[in-house]
Formats: C-alpha cells, structure tokens, sequence
C-alpha cells in the first residue's frame, strides 16, 4: 500500500532524510522511533505529500505521490501531532468539510459513528476555540479517518490525550489496520509502538538503522536478546561508547 | 528590565529580517526586492518635482489640515477602539512575560516598545515618501518629526484604549478615576461641534467657491478663540513636519515633545492609576489562552440552506463554503449586510422626497466607496489563501491539485467583496431612484448598475488572484493570517502596498478593458447601450483567459512552496 524507494530531503546543505526505503502492506501498523531530528516528520511529511523529497519515490496505493499526486493522496490521511483546524467550522462541519474533500457520499451515516468513537458527540457544535487540547486533537483524528483511508499516517498521535482517550486511540489504530488500512506512526513512546506496531523502523540522522519486527531486530543483534524494546532503541541509535553500563 | 525588554525586541526584529533576507537567495525574492526599490526610488525620488509645486494643500494649510487629520484619527480610537490590536501579545509574550516577574507597568513599556519597529520603519517611508519641496524641513529632521507625531499619536491610542477598556468594565467606579481624561475628551468633542456649527455658514460658502476658498474659509474659522485654543495641541503635533528653517523646526520640536512625554506619562501612570485599570483588563484578556483568542465571535451557528454543504461534487469547493463560512458567521458581515439593506430602504423613501439632496449625496458616497473597494477592498477582505496559507501543510495534504486550492480559495474573498459593492451600488442606485432630473436618466443608470454587477467578480477575481499570487510567490514577505498592522502608524506601507497593487491591476485590466471598450463602441451606433452586453462578455473572457494562466502558474508553484517558508510572515 505504501512503498517508499530511495527517498532524500535535503534542506540546503543539511541531509534531513537519506536514502529511506520500506513498504507498508495492508493491516501493518509500521512504528517510526529515532531521537529528535532523527528524520521521522520529515519522512511522515514527505509520504504525506506535504514535502516534496529531494529525490526518491514514494507510491500509495499504486499512485506515484508526484505524478498523481490528487489520486494518491485521496487514499490517505495525515494526522499531525499538533491540531490544525480552521477556526470558524464546528467539529461536525470539519468532518462535512472533509467529507467534501474526499467525496464521501454517506458522510451524514458517518459522522455520528465517528463522533461517538472519538468522544465527541457531545462537541458536535463546539467551535476549536472551545475545545481542550485533547479535544482538538481527536477532532483532528476524526478528520482524518472519516474516508476510511487505506493509508494512515500518525505523527505523535496521542499527544495531549487523556488515559480514556490513549486506549480509545489504541484501539482505533488496530482496528483501522485490522480492516485493511496501512499506519505508519511516528511517536517517541516506545510502550504505544511495542504494543500496537507490527514492524518497526529505528532512523537515526535521516537514515534506517533497524526495519522488521522486535524479533526480527534482536535477532540480527544477540547482544540485544531479552531487553526492553526502550533498551533497544538506545542501543540502536547510541554509539556503543556512549552507552551506559 | 527595559534592557531585557529591548534585547527581546531587537534580536526578535533582527532574527525576523534575517530570514526574510535570506529568502534573497531565491531569485524569485531578488526580483521582487529589485521591483520593491524601483518602485520605492520611482515614489521617493524620481517623481519629485524640480520646482515648488502648486499643490492643494499648500504650505499655509498644512498644518490645520495636519491637525484636523490628528483630530481624526485620535477621535476614530476613541469611538471605535483597537484596544485588542494595540495590546495584542503573542503566545510566547503571554507564557515568558505573563509569568515572568514583571510588573503590568512594565507590559505595556514593552508594548509601547515593540510598536516602535513599526513606527520607525513607517516613519522612513513617510520621510520618502514627503518630498522635500512640500515639507522644508531637512530629511532627517523631517523623519523625527514624523517618528514624534506617530508615536504621540500611537500613544493617545493605548491611552484611549484604557480609558474605554476601564469603563466598559468598571462603569461608574472607572468614571471617577477617568474623570480628567474624560473631561478633556468632552470639552473637545462639545468645543469642535460648537465650532463648526458656528463656522458652518462661512465654510459652506467656501465649498460653494471650490477646495481654495474652503480651505481659505477653514483657516479663517480656525483663527477665532475657541478652535485656535481647541487645534493648539494637535496643530503642535504636526508643526514640526511644516517647518522650512533648522530655527523653525527646534521652535516647533519643543512643544510637539512636549505633548509626547505628556503622553507617555499619561499612558504609563493608567495602569499605575487605577487597581483594576483598564490596563489590567486588557492585559488579562491578552493572558489567556490561544484558546479564548482563537474563539471568534460569531452571530450563529445555523447555517442558512443557501450554505450547506452537499457531500459530493467539486472538492475544492469544500474550501469555498468554509472560507465564506468564516465571514458569514461573523457579526461584522452580518453588520454590514444590515446596515446596507437599510441603508437601500431609507436611501429609497428619501430620493422620493424633499430632501432628496441627502439621498443624492449618500448615493455618490456609495458609488465611490464602491469603486474605491476595487483597489482597496482586497486590504480589508482576506478570508483567503492570505489567512489559510498558514495551514500550508494542511492544504497539502488534502486530494486538490494546487491551481484548484487557489481557484476556491481566490473565489471566496471575491464573494464576498462582490458582495459588499453590490450592496454599495444598490444603496447608490436606490438613493437616485426618485431623482427624475438626474443625468444620466434611470434607464442608463439601470444599464450601468448591471454591468458593473456583471463586470465586477471578473475584475475583483483577478485582483484576488494578484493578491493570493503574491502570498503565494513571497509567503515569506506578505502578512499571512490576522492581526495585520493598521491604523496611522502603518498608514505609509499600507498606501504603498495599496498603489502597487492598483498598478499591477491596471495593467492586468488593461487589454480586456481595452478590448472590451472596443467592442462596445463599435456596436454603440448599431445598438446603442445594449453595447455594453458584448462589451462586458469580451472584458470577461479576456479576464476569465488571463485568470486561467495565473491559476495555472500559481497552482504549479503552490505545490511546490515548502511550508516552512510561509511561517515567516506569521
């Protein structure tokens, strides 16, 4: 669903990706980890069609993101980690707003079910200016799964949720990747990425230093059998000099 | 503490140009930069007469006419209020300075402080701007005076704001406390109606005898003792920027700084003045979240039918409908709508009657108010990629080639301006309507009201599509989103953006107009006035064909801008 070959950003003279390849399939949830500018947004932003790579090709569902880029885009939603809404529409006439983007004939089916998922039902009238950060950023999340997108893609999603809302959210990522959809998600919480990711991708200054699943990844380094995924990580993305005892 | 406040404020000024300066690398930047100085040089410099001009507003009215403007713009605060403009704070202002160890006193130094960037570089425009022949005064003494006159004039402002803010919040308490600044306010505004009720017959005389013997007839009024005492003040603000002599400026500098401190004191001890001062509202306000800030106030939410959104069809249209939502709902357009559809009712009933001179002069104040929005409409009405462009990574990502996120977003503010002189021009045509002995006879004037119907979406379409291309090519220059700088202090840069816009319009227009001219003339002797319907149908193919490039030029660079350019403007 989502193939991504020899993808590159470079901004002036600064490498911020370099030569990233993967593909997500069908019902893979794909967890993105690395430190701070490690790539990771740029990377999630580039697939999302936001970026344009420097070079390299990026296909959803088929459709080169540069070449069809209206096509292609049309089967995926980007969900950023900070909330980007439009100050004058109320939560519903975001998700009818969306819906007209993505031609979603049955959006008045929709919308309800989705509200009721998310916790919003009660905000259904509810302008941003009136929402908490959480709020804001499920109404983001709704915005983004109202066409049952093929291809998901999650930076950060769980930020300024509450515990109801992080295991709602769980929840909705697994169920969205069980009916088929391909989620890459990009978070620095390791737990949410080992418990929902089927795959995982370890970047480190623009490149891929570890692809495959947790097992997959520890058995291609012995030293790292019986460790904590966090464990993992750091010794992945630290010089072996730097590590603590 | 006003050293942390000027490092604040000179490294943020500094970071700010820098990276707009760095967008010189582009070519596309170079370019408008080059175009920028040219047409700064053509304004400044190249234009300026070789001999003293015989301008309008010669030297001898200069300066009552100066302070009669002064009275103007301080009185329009006053009334209107900008309060949340003049003390607006940005989120990371409110989350270091709010809760940082500074004192409200020191909130609005910084304040005042900040508004000095603006003043200053509006000050040089003026100094450009002002040729030498007309204003004596050497440039750089011309630039201070300016820099006084609009910091006094940005300082009345804030001070205004407290007192309008305390009351509203404080009712008769705050009356007790602003009973100076009130008095004086009341003693002007019942001194200046006096005035001219008492000059009205010689001053209407004069308009009878052109702008000469008006202004000669004003100057007269303003010599006699209640004006001469009521202008003193404001005539010593402008004094400095009429004087020719070095001697003549250090005469007229004193006083005009002295009103400044005046000022500044007068702003500075509000806050101190008054526990819940206005100063202390106001700030409060500018303390809460983005989350209060960004919750508009709009009439309602039901939406009309004319308004609803059909699931399917054109996606961009999908930003159109939410872009016209922004205005729609708020209380402003609903405002303006009433007040125009009253405006027609009464405008009507009174060309039918006696007065129906009244109705005449509100008919032309209409027309030309509409046909001022052509050129400075597109100033006031931006609910369009200007505001949206902020959300670039937003509009990026949904399923829209670029030229059709411009075309929808281009479509709405010319909705909406369309709207407003229509509404102009059916007031105008309502207002003659009764005039049976006008020239031109109703007949035409029904032919002119609808052409300029069917004309005017083409012409304000491409103007907002100049308007959004250049949000497009220069995000990093142009204001993007709200809050952006008005009132006297940035009266300079806005006059010049206007002109250059006006300029590039015109020649936008110039072969459809021309074409369109044409035609109507040729078949004028064929069909008369019905001309004008193929006339107009060429002006708006060749816009509609102009209007199609644009489109697909900006849309191929919209698609290509990094979104990390348009934050710059913010």
């Amino acid at each position: 669903m989502i193939q991504v070959e020899g993808l590159e950003k470079q901004y002036g003279d600064f490498p911020a990706v370099r030569g990233l390849s993967f593909t997500v399939q069908p019902g893979e949830v794909l967890g993105l980890v690395g430190p701070n500018g490690a790539g990771k947004t740029t990377t999630i932003r580039s697939i999302a069609g936001i970026i344009i790579p420097t070079r390299g090709t990026i296909r959803i569902g088929g459709f080169d993101l540069a070449a069809q880029p209206v096509s292609a885009k049309s089967l995926l939603a980007f969900i950023p980690d900070e909330p980007h809404l439009f100050e004058y529409l109320t939560a519903e006439e975001h998700l009818r707003f969306v819906g007209r983007l993505y031609q979603v004939a049955d959006v008045d089916t929709r919308i309800p079910g989705l509200l009721e998922e998310l916790d919003l039902a009660q905000k259904r009238t509810a302008l941003p200016g009136e929402l908490s950060r959480g709020m804001k950023q499920k109404l983001a999340i709704a915005c983004g799964l109202l066409h049952s997108p093929a291809a998901l893609l999650l930076d950060e999603p769980l930020t300024g949720l509450d515990p109801v809302g992080i295991r709602r959210m769980k929840a909705t990522i697994v169920r969205r990747a069980e009916a088929g959809a391909a989620v890459i998600l990009s978070s620095h919480l390791l737990h949410l990425v080992e418990e929902i990711c089927t795959r995982v991708l370890v970047m480190n200054a623009g490149q891929t230093v570890a692809i495959g699943t947790v097992a997959d990844i520890v058995a291609s380094r012995p030293a790292l059998s019986g460790r904590r995924l966090e464990d993992i990580f750091l010794a992945l993305i630290t010089p072996e000099r730097d590590q603590q005892p | 503490m006003i050293r942390v406040f000027l490092y604040l404020a000179w490294r943020s000024t500094y970071n700010r140009v820098a990276r707009q300066a760095r967008q010189l690398k582009n070519p596309r930047y170079l370019a408008a930069l080059a175009f920028g100085l040219t047409y700064l040089w053509i304004v400044a410099v190249d234009q300026r007469p070789e001999h003293p001009p015989q301008v309008l507003v010669g030297a001898r009215w200069l300066e009552l006419v100066g302070a009669i403007g002064v009275i103007g713009a301080l009185l329009w605060g006053w009334i209107f209020g900008i309060e949340r403009r003049v003390l607006a704070f940005s989120p990371a202002e409110v989350t270091f300075l709010f809760s940082g160890p500074v004192t409200r006193r020191g909130l609005v130094q910084y304040k005042l402080l900040r508004n000095q960037i603006l003043i200053l570089f509006n000050s040089l425009l003026w100094t450009l701007i002002l040729a030498r022949e007309r204003f004596g005064a050497s440039p750089w003494l011309r630039a201070l005076s300016i820099w006084v006159l609009l910091t006094t004039i940005s300082f009345h402002r804030l001070g205004a704001s407290f007192v309008r803010t305390s009351l509203l919040e404080h009712g008769r308490i705050a009356l007790r406390h602003r009973v100076v600044s009130l008095v004086l306010l009341g003693a002007l505004v019942i001194g200046v109606a006096w005035s001219i009720q008492d000059a009205m017959p010689d001053l209407a005389a004069g308009w009878a005898g052109g702008l000469t013997t008006f202004l000669d007839a004003l100057t007269e009024a303003a010599e006699r003792p209640v004006p001469h005492v009521l202008l003193a003040p404001f005539r010593a603000m402008v004094r400095p920027l009429a004087a020719h002599t070095l001697g003549d400026w250090l005469r007229a500098a004193g006083p005009a700084l002295g009103l400044l401190v005046l000022h500044y004191i007068w702003v500075i001890r509000a806050d101190a003045a008054f526990e819940e001062a206005s100063a202390e509202a106001a700030l409060r306000r500018a303390r809460l979240s983005s989350r209060e800030r960004a919750t508009p106030r709009l009439a309602h939410r039901r939406l009309p039918a004319l308004l609803r959104l059909a699931p399917v069809g054109w996606p961009a249209q999908a930003l159109l409908w939410k872009n016209l939502l922004a205005v729609v709902r708020t209380r402003r357009a609903r405002n303006v709508a009433g007040a125009l559809a009253v405006g027609a009712l009464v405008a009507a009933v009174l060309s039918f009657q006696v007065q129906g001179s009244i109705a005449e002069a509100a008919g032309w104040l209409a027309v030309t108010w509409a046909g001022l929005a052509v050129v400075i409409g597109p100033q006031w009405v931006r609910n369009d990629l200007r505001s949206d462009l902020l959300k670039l990574d937003l509009l990026r990502s949904y399923p829209l080639a670029g030229r059709s996120v411009v075309a929808a977003e281009t479509a709405a503010s010319t909705l909406v301006l369309t709207a407003l002189q229509a509404g102009l021009l059916l007031v105008a045509y309502f207002a003659f309507l009764g005039n049976s002995h006008m020239e031109p006879p109703l007949g035409l004037r029904t032919v002119a009201l609808l052409t300029a119907l069917a004309s005017l979406p083409g012409i304000n379409y491409l103007g907002m599509l100049i308007q959004n291309g250049a949000a497009i090519l220069f995000p990093a220059w142009v204001h993007l989103g709200g809050g952006r700088p008005g009132g006297v202090e940035a009266l300079g840069q806005n006059m010049l953006i206007i002109v250059a816009y006006s300029a590039v319009l015109a020649a936008a227009l110039a072969l459809p107009g021309t074409l369109g001219l044409l035609v109507f003339y040729l078949l004028r002797d064929e069909v008369g006035w019905w001309g004008l319907v193929p006339g107009v149908a060429v002006l708006l193919l060749g816009l509609a064909i102009e209007a199609a490039v644009l489109l697909g030029w900006l849309g191929r660079v919209f698609e290509s801008t990094d979104p990390a350019a348009a934050d710059v403007a913010a």
